[in-house]
């Protein structure tokens, strides 16, 4: 059995329902923030396979592209663990049920 | 003549390989053996006799005679204790994580034994030639810290955890050193692939050339070791290298007069043995990536390439035992000050100074680079690190020191 | 080569699957390193050996850590486990999401073209190529890669550290 770019379409799509439904349903914020990274790299491998079966590769756009969403996807990671940390130092707590300033 | 035991060996995997030409699945199981087995076993000899050079060469460090009973000047040591940690009960904590427990030591052989496979160890001799082989070695590299981590969260044990956290700390410390002194040699090299970075070490109009003394000097001038930018980074490498691989004077996450053994405390029997083999091979691994890109890799004259690779690997491994036998350990703030506040800034400085050189190349020649480097460029650094130096001594240091119960 | 991409497809799918579903911070996290290991061997798989090693290196020896250490920093030290949300609410967003999936996405994929050789036989993707092209055509998308670090470095270092001392009072 031959792969095609089907095969991986749609392995990144189950990928990003899963990440999908992890942020949905989830309400721990470190595993909020998981969810979203298993989204991003279902879209980066989704990059990859549509570079890979493209008739012209040698102009290099799925890694670049990949390249520059892995650079943003680490920024979004240290930066949204640096806001968990500063939550947890104003609260106390990173229960998402519990953190409810702007309501009150 | 050069190089005759690399393509023997080559030629020998050939030959084998032949015999099953007609059954491709085989074949394809006999190469894939073919290139991995030889090089983790003979690492795993490394590993062997290096415990007995060790416990060997410390002990004549501290005036002891060292292991001496079993064998031949204690020769076959490693194996009685390795047929000893065998038959030790296998303990594991009764409120620990059962299943990383059991996957950390795991975790740390697999990346180690990966990370060989990248090594140019002769002419021709790759397990994995790949194009990025440098940047994939740092990277499984990383993986060991999450090993260390599961080895100390999951035995549940407050000197383990903190063992742990102390080794993911150091570890993702020296790892920006580590990567940004090596930087230099990738970039004036032009590649990551490890052959094509031992062949930059070789001066190219000298080796192929036939006159015998120009034969001799090619394969050693020209490692990066004898240029300024290459010089301090080697320092800045093996001083980090010391720091990734957990050895003393940076082997605070197992420093037993404050956390017992660390993230091992809670290991026994052959998972302990596993770790330390899995030290041992990262420790080798580093030492083999630093000399493939500092020092010559497998070129040098007279002797075939693997030859001239296994000398200077046991070389780095020996300066490493001096290291410990002679340097105590440091204390935490110090180790993560070392690394951010001194060691980094350099690093960084280094690469500037390696652009200049390899710009000075390409405008007046080599050897004004090489004088106009190690005069300005090693100056510099020399200057940065005076200067850091004085901004990061302690307050404490600052005046004259006063001696309150010595004499 | 379609062994191996079942085999880590099997291995990414379970991989995420545990991250969402187990109770424990940190196997969620060690489940979802397993996922991230995965994807870069489906990257190898597709001859991008240079994306693939990045995927370690950012993914596995970087954002896991650096979660971990959250964890560390917030919770109690075994990962104590999260409390269940004790609505149902759960169980419609795994319905729509499956929806979305069976009922839109997978039928969108089949329907569009399907291609299965690959030009990358007659061309050897090197990492030069990469470099060149990094420096060429895309030097302002490096540039402004770079400016984005640099900024989410200063704001990690800075929403982290000085929140206690500006907000608590």
């Amino acid at each position: 059995m031959e792969l095609t770019l089907n095969h991986f379409l749609i392995l990144s799509a189950i990928l990003f329902s899963i990440g999908l439904v992890g942020a949905l349903t989830r309400r721990h914020i470190i595993i909020m923030l998981i969810c979203l990274e298993i989204m991003l790299n279902a879209a980066n491998l989704n990059l990859i396979a549509f570079w890979h079966f493209s008739p012209n590769p040698e102009l290099m756009h799925g890694p670049l592209f990949t390249l520059f969403t892995i650079a943003i996807a680490a920024t979004e990671a240290a930066l949204g663990l640096a806001l968990v940390l500063a939550i947890f130092r104003h609260y106390q707590t990173i229960d998402l049920e519990q953190i409810q300033g702007l309501k009150e | 003549m050069n190089n005759f035991i690399d393509h023997k060996i080559i030629e020998l995997g050939h030959w084998v390989v032949g015999f099953f030409d007609e059954y491709p699945l085989l074949k394809l199981v006999v190469q894939i053996l073919l290139y991995t087995l030889p090089l983790m076993l003979s690492f795993m000899g490394a590993f062997a006799f290096s415990t007995w050079l060790e416990r060997k060469g410390l002990a004549r460090i501290q005036n002891r005679p060292g292991p001496n009973r079993v064998g031949i000047f204690g020769l076959l040591q490693p194996m009685a204790d390795g047929i000893k940690m065998l038959l030790k009960e296998d303990i594991v904590p009764e409120e620990s994580d059962k299943l990383f427990h059991l996957l950390a030591p795991v975790m740390l052989m697999v990346p180690a034994m990966i990370a060989i496979g990248f090594l140019p160890v002769g002419d021709g001799l790759n397990a994995l030639p790949l194009d990025s082989a440098i940047l994939f070695f740092f990277a499984i590299g990383s993986m060991n810290t999450i090993a260390v981590f599961m080895a100390g969260w999951s035995s549940r044990n407050k000197y383990s955890l903190l063992g742990g956290m102390r080794a993911v700390a150091q570890m993702i410390s020296y790892e920006i050193p580590l990567v940004l002194s090596a930087v230099t040699v990738i970039m004036i090299a032009g590649s990551l692939n490890g052959q094509v970075i031992v062949a930059s070490q070789q001066i190219s109009g000298w080796v192929g050339s036939g006159d015998v003394v120009k034969e001799f000097f090619g394969q050693i001038l020209g490692w990066h070791i004898f240029k300024p930018w290459g010089f301090a980074g080697f320092i800045f490498f093996f001083v980090a290298a010391l720091a990734e691989a957990n050895r003393s004077p940076f082997d605070l996450p197992e420093a037993d007069s404050e956390i017992i053994a660390g993230h091992l405390t809670e290991y026994s029997g052959f998972k302990y043995a596993i770790f330390f083999i899995a030290e041992y091979i990262s420790a080798f691994a580093i030492a083999g990536i630093a000399v493939t890109l500092f020092l010559g890799g497998w070129s040098g004259p007279i002797l075939s390439g693997l030859p001239w690779f296994v000398i200077k690997l046991f070389s780095l491994f020996a300066v490493m035992i001096w290291i410990r036998g002679t340097l105590p350990r440091l204390r935490v703030d110090q180790l993560m000050g070392y690394a951010w506040k001194f060691l980094m800034p350099l690093a960084i400085l280094n690469i500037f100074v390696a652009g200049f050189y390899y710009f000075a190349e390409q405008q007046w020649g080599t050897w004004v680079a090489l004088i106009g480097g190690w005069i300005f460029g090693f100056g510099a650094l020399q200057l940065a690190a005076k200067g850091l130096s004085r901004l990061n001594k302690s307050p404490l240091l600052k005046g004259k020191r006063v001696y309150q119960y010595a004499e | 080569m379609s062994i191996a991409f079942f085999m880590l497809a099997a291995v990414a799918v379970l991989g995420g699957v545990l991250a969402i579903t187990l109770r424990n911070v940190i196997h969620a996290v060690f489940s979802v390193l397993l996922f991230f290991s995965a994807i870069a061997g489906l990257f190898l798989l597709l001859i991008a050996e240079f994306i693939a090693a990045v995927q370690i290196l950012v993914y596995i020896g970087s954002v896991g850590i650096l979660m971990l250490f959250a964890i560390m920093l917030t919770t109690k030290v075994m990962g104590d486990p999260t409390r269940t949300v004790r609505s149902r609410g759960w169980v419609w967003g795994g319905v729509a999401v499956a929806a979305l999936l069976f009922g839109v996405l997978i039928p969108l994929i089949t329907r569009a073209g399907n291609t299965a050789e690959s030009s990358l036989s007659n061309f050897d993707p090197s990492v030069k190529e990469l470099g060149l092209a990094l420096m060429d055509p895309y030097f302002a998308s490096v540039g402004v890669i770079a400016l984005l670090l640099t900024a989410g470095l200063v704001g990690a270092v800075v929403a982290a550290s000085s929140a206690s001392e500006t907000t608590d009072s």
